[in-house]
């Protein structure tokens, strides 16, 4: 073997082992946390001690978890929806070509997912602060909803955008009106798409701390009573809530790839459409 | 475009009208909750108590907000240099696997990607800590003699941050590198180029628009990031973000908050357009050098 197949090798080696490493650094906090929430020791030990669902039994029991995840439940479903319907008529709409200042609105609605959270958070504090929403389920879900909007307007443009527009013109030429061509043409052939974009929302509101922990006054989401009590101290029913958000992201992420199969890659931003 | 045989004009302008109103919704959404919050911060910066831009001399006159500023932007650059490090070998050896195993690196990717940030932040927490994880193995190994400490200070908000904030830079980075015709390179090599060669005057160039905007992304990222600097710090770890916290929650400065953020906006979006402008620099520079 000569110097260069060698070194060659060697680079390969190399770049795979460290590769290797860096999902492994990745993956390793993800992965900690499952075998943790078994635990039965009082304390944070990693290796755990024994297998218990003690942890699990308090986090059901503790009454301020329960509103949390119900507080939570209430908001994510009422955001995610409000972003489908309003989300996907917008990316209907623009993508179309039929909205003047096209450009513009479609990248401002984009912002809400490039704005650092922070500087919402304090926008929207002042604003609702003047309007008496603070505090209140409509400003929280107002919020939650333009925080989901991006992710439902990108996901679903991608999908008008493949779909070819002769289908619509057919109809339309057979005698459909435009809501009847948006409801039994359009909407059905974008059904996986539509649906992977309300699961996106509905995991976005679900997660989302930093605009809740600003603007929610004394009502609590899960992430929000999280963030409240890591900030304290360290609490090992955390261990138990977070094991749950894994499986529950994990749930998600195997239907979004079931609806979607490969296209899912153009959606989470691996491939190019 | 077909419109009806009957009125072709007329059609075209009713069918535009409908279309054009299902933006609406939406857009009134987006206004309210997004567009307007971010745009009256301006003129809340500079009243309550008087009108004027005392606020702003405050942010940039007092010393102490000045040191959170630069230190912040430093903590970013360390973020943003580190993250290339991270995660640019990484993007490559992903985009060289075959379909199958691609797959499987990528949802490895993925799941972290997608599971909450504070999950990740507490996971950090437990293995961090003086008696976590990464310290009994540094202990094992003979590395240190005395556990380290990195909660409540820069080094583990660093960690933390780079951790979590390194899939926004490999994701663009896969797809950017999988979109390469792999018979540039080969074409370099039989043409007698070295790897090395081809790698860094075909290949490389070719990832630098992505590289660029993938850098800018996690700059800003790490410029305003609250959650994990926020646990892994517990308050000792002063960034823009916790200031803002403390100048909402705890002070109720508003005029000052409002200052902070309407400065972190425009640096937000002053590093996007210039990630925007570097990047077609390089498209620009490939085109003539081809």
């Amino acid at each position: 073997m000569n110097w260069q197949a060698l070194s060659s090798r060697l680079s390969d080696a190399a770049l795979a082992l460290w590769s290797l490493f860096a999902l492994f650094l990745l993956l390793a906090p993800v992965l900690v946390v499952v075998p943790m929430s078994f635990s039965a020791s009082k304390g944070l030990e990693f290796p755990p001690q024994g297998f218990s669902l003690h942890w699990y039994g308090k986090l059901f029991a503790d009454p301020l978890w329960i509103e949390a995840l119900r507080t939570s439940l209430v908001l994510a479903a009422t955001s995610s929806l409000l972003a489908l319907a309003a989300g996907s008529l917008a990316a209907y709409a623009l993508v179309r070509n039929s909205v003047v200042w096209r450009e513009a609105i479609a990248a401002s609605f984009i912002g809400p997912m490039v704005v650092p959270p922070v500087v919402l958070a304090v926008a929207a504090y002042l604003v609702y602060a003047r309007l008496g929403l603070l505090g209140t389920m409509p400003g929280l879900v107002l919020a939650h909803t333009v925080l989901s909007l991006p992710f439902v307007v990108m996901i679903v443009s991608n999908a008008v955008a493949a779909f070819d527009e002769r289908i619509e013109q057919a109809a339309i030429s057979l005698g459909a009106s435009r809501a009847t061509v948006l409801t039994r043409v359009v909407a059905p052939a974008l059904m996986p798409h539509l649906l992977v974009s309300w699961l996106f929302a509905f995991a976005v509101s679900f997660d989302e701390v930093v605009l809740t922990f600003f603007i929610a006054g004394v009502h609590t989401t899960i992430p929000k009573k999280m963030f409240i009590t890591l900030r304290n101290e360290i609490d090992p029913t955390v261990t138990a809530v977070s094991a749950l958000l894994i499986a529950v992201t994990v749930l998600i992420g195997v239907i979004a790839v079931l609806l979607l199969k490969r296209r899912i890659l153009t959606v989470v931003g691996a491939e190019k459409t | 475009m077909a419109s009806s045989p009957a009125l072709p004009f007329a059609g075209g302008i009713r069918r535009r009208l409908d279309r054009g109103v299902l933006v609406l919704p939406g857009l009134t959404l987006l206004t309210l909750g997004f567009l307007m919050p971010l745009a009256l911060l301006l003129p809340q910066s500079v009243q309550d108590p008087d009108l004027g831009f005392g606020a702003y001399g405050r942010l940039f006159g007092e010393p102490v907000y000045l040191h959170i500023v630069l230190n912040t932007a430093r903590l970013a650059v360390i973020a943003t240099i580190c993250c290339i490090a991270f995660g640019y070998p990484l993007a490559l050896w992903i985009s060289r696997l075959g379909p199958r195993m691609r797959i499987v690196a990528l949802v490895a990717l993925v799941l972290p990607f997608w599971v909450s940030i504070l999950v990740r932040t507490y996971s950090w927490i437990v293995l961090l800590g003086r008696e976590g994880v990464v310290n009994t193995v540094l202990m094992r190994l003979g590395i240190v003699d005395q556990p380290l400490s990195f909660l409540y200070r820069e080094l583990g908000v660093m960690i933390g941050t780079i951790n979590i904030l390194a899939p926004f830079f490999v994701m663009p980075m896969v797809a950017a590198m999988s979109a390469i015709d792999p018979r540039l390179s080969q074409a370099a090599l039989s043409l007698g180029a070295s790897r090395f060669q081809a790698f860094w005057r075909v290949f490389f160039p070719l990832t630098v628009p992505a590289l660029v905007t993938g850098a800018f992304l996690v700059f800003i990222m790490t410029f305003g990031f609250y959650v994990t600097p926020a646990i892994i710090g517990g308050g000792r770890v002063k960034m823009l973000a916790t200031l803002l916290d403390y100048l909402i929650n705890t002070s109720s400065d508003w005029s000052l908050a409002a200052a902070l953020s309407f400065f972190l906006l425009l640096v937000t979006l002053g590093v996007f357009m210039l990630a925007r402008a570097l990047a077609g620099l390089a498209r620009v520079g490939r085109r003539r050098s081809q």
